[in-house]
C-alpha cells in the first residue's frame, strides 16, 4: 500500500471540503489523522476535526449488520400475528356460545299420544305439567295417602 | 393460512360438542327403545311456553310397563344418576320402596352453557303393571323453585 504524503492528504482535504471525497478517500483521511502524530501547523486542526467526527459516528458491530440484515426478521413479523389471529377466532366463537339462548332456540311443544304426533301447544303443556306436578308432590305425604286410599 | 383453517375448524367442533346435549341412557325409554313408542304418552316443550317456569326444556315420558321393563328403566335411570351434583337434599330427592325406586328428582352436573338439568323419575305399582313417568328438565330454575311451583299443596 502507497503510503499517502502530505501532499497528497492535502489534496484530499481540499476534495473533502469541496464534497467530492469518496467513501475510501474519507477512510484515508482518518486513518491518516488518526495514526500521524507529527502533523504539520496547517494539517493538525484537521486531526481534532475527523477525531470528533470518528466519535460521534460510532461504527456498528458485525453483530449488528448481520441482525439487520437478516432475512428471519420478515418471518419473525409472521409469527407475531398468529397469536392475535388465534385469540380473535377464540373472541368469536365465544361471543357464538356465550349468545342470549333466547334467539338461538327454537320455541316448540309436540305431544306424542297414542303413538301419534299432536302439534298441539295447550296439550304439550298440560301434559309436562301434571307429569312434574305429580312428581314433585311425592313427598307431600297426605296426597300419596289419598292416592293409597283411593286406589282401585 | 392453512394455519387458519386449522384454528377455525378446531373451534368450530369445540362449538359443536359445547352445544350438542350430553347424552342420557333414559333417552332409549323416550326413544321407544324400552317400551314401544306407541304406549308411551310424551310431551317436548322448549322455548318460549316455559319462559314462566325459568326453564328452556321440558321432556316427559308416561308409560306402561311390565316387570321387566320397568328393572330396565330403573336401571337406566340408576346408570343416569351417577352425574348427579351430590346427595344433598337441595340436589336430590327420593325414595325406594320394597328394593326399588318409587321416585326420584335428580339434579345433575350443569350442561357447558351453565344451565341446570334435572332428571325425574315415578313408579306407581298398580299390581298388574308399573306406571312409570320420567322427566328431563333444563333451565336456570333452581330445585326449591321447582319444588314451590309444582309441589301440590
Amino acid at each position: 500500500m502507497n503510503k499517502v504524503t502530505q501532499e497528497n492528504v492535502r489534496e484530499l482535504l481540499r476534495r473533502y471540503m469541496e464534497g467530492e471525497s469518496t467513501q475510501a478517500e474519507q477512510k484515508m483521511l482518518r486513518e491518516y489523522f488518526d495514526g500521524e502524530q507529527d502533523l504539520p501547523d496547517d494539517l493538525a486542526p484537521f486531526a481534532q476535526i475527523f477525531a470528533i467526527i470518528d466519535e460521534a459516528t460510532p461504527t456498528p458491530s458485525v453483530e449488528a449488520l448481520d441482525r439487520f440484515a437478516s432475512p428471519t426478521e420478515g418471518k419473525r413479523k409472521r409469527f407475531l400475528i398468529w397469536p392475535f389471529i388465534a385469540a380473535a377466532c377464540i373472541a368469536a366463537f365465544a361471543c357464538i356460545l356465550l349468545a342470549p339462548p333466547q334467539q338461538k332456540e327454537e320455541s316448540m311443544a309436540i305431544a306424542y299420544v297414542d303413538g301419534k304426533m299432536l302439534n298441539n301447544e295447550v296439550q304439550a303443556m298440560q301434559m309436562g305439567q301434571e307429569a312434574l306436578q305429580e312428581i314433585f308432590s311425592n313427598g307431600n305425604h297426605e296426597q300419596q295417602l289419598s292416592e293409597l286410599f283411593n286406589e282401585p | 393460512m392453512k394455519r387458519l383453517l386449522i384454528i377455525l375448524l378446531m373451534f368450530a367442533g369445540i362449538t359443536l360438542c359445547a352445544t350438542a346435549q350430553e347424552g342420557l341412557r333414559i333417552n332409549e325409554v323416550f326413544e321407544g327403545h324400552v317400551v314401544s313408542k306407541q304406549l308411551i304418552q310424551e310431551s317436548l316443550v322448549k322455548g318460549d311456553n316455559l319462559a314462566p317456569y325459568n326453564l328452556k326444556v321440558l321432556h316427559t315420558a308416561k308409560c306402561t310397563a311390565n316387570a321387566k321393563e320397568r328393572i330396565t328403566i330403573e336401571q337406566l335411570f340408576a346408570e343416569d344418576m351417577k352425574g348427579r351434583i351430590s346427595d344433598d337434599d337441595s340436589n336430590l330427592e327420593m325414595e325406594s320402596r320394597d328394593g326399588h325406586l318409587y321416585y326420584a328428582i335428580v339434579q345433575l352436573k350443569n350442561n357447558a352453557r351453565g344451565t341446570h338439568r334435572y332428571i325425574c323419575y315415578q313408579c306407581r305399582d298398580r299390581s298388574s303393571h308399573y306406571d312409570i313417568t320420567l322427566v328431563y328438565m333444563e333451565g336456570k330454575a333452581s330445585l326449591a323453585d321447582l319444588r314451590k311451583t309444582f309441589k301440590k299443596k
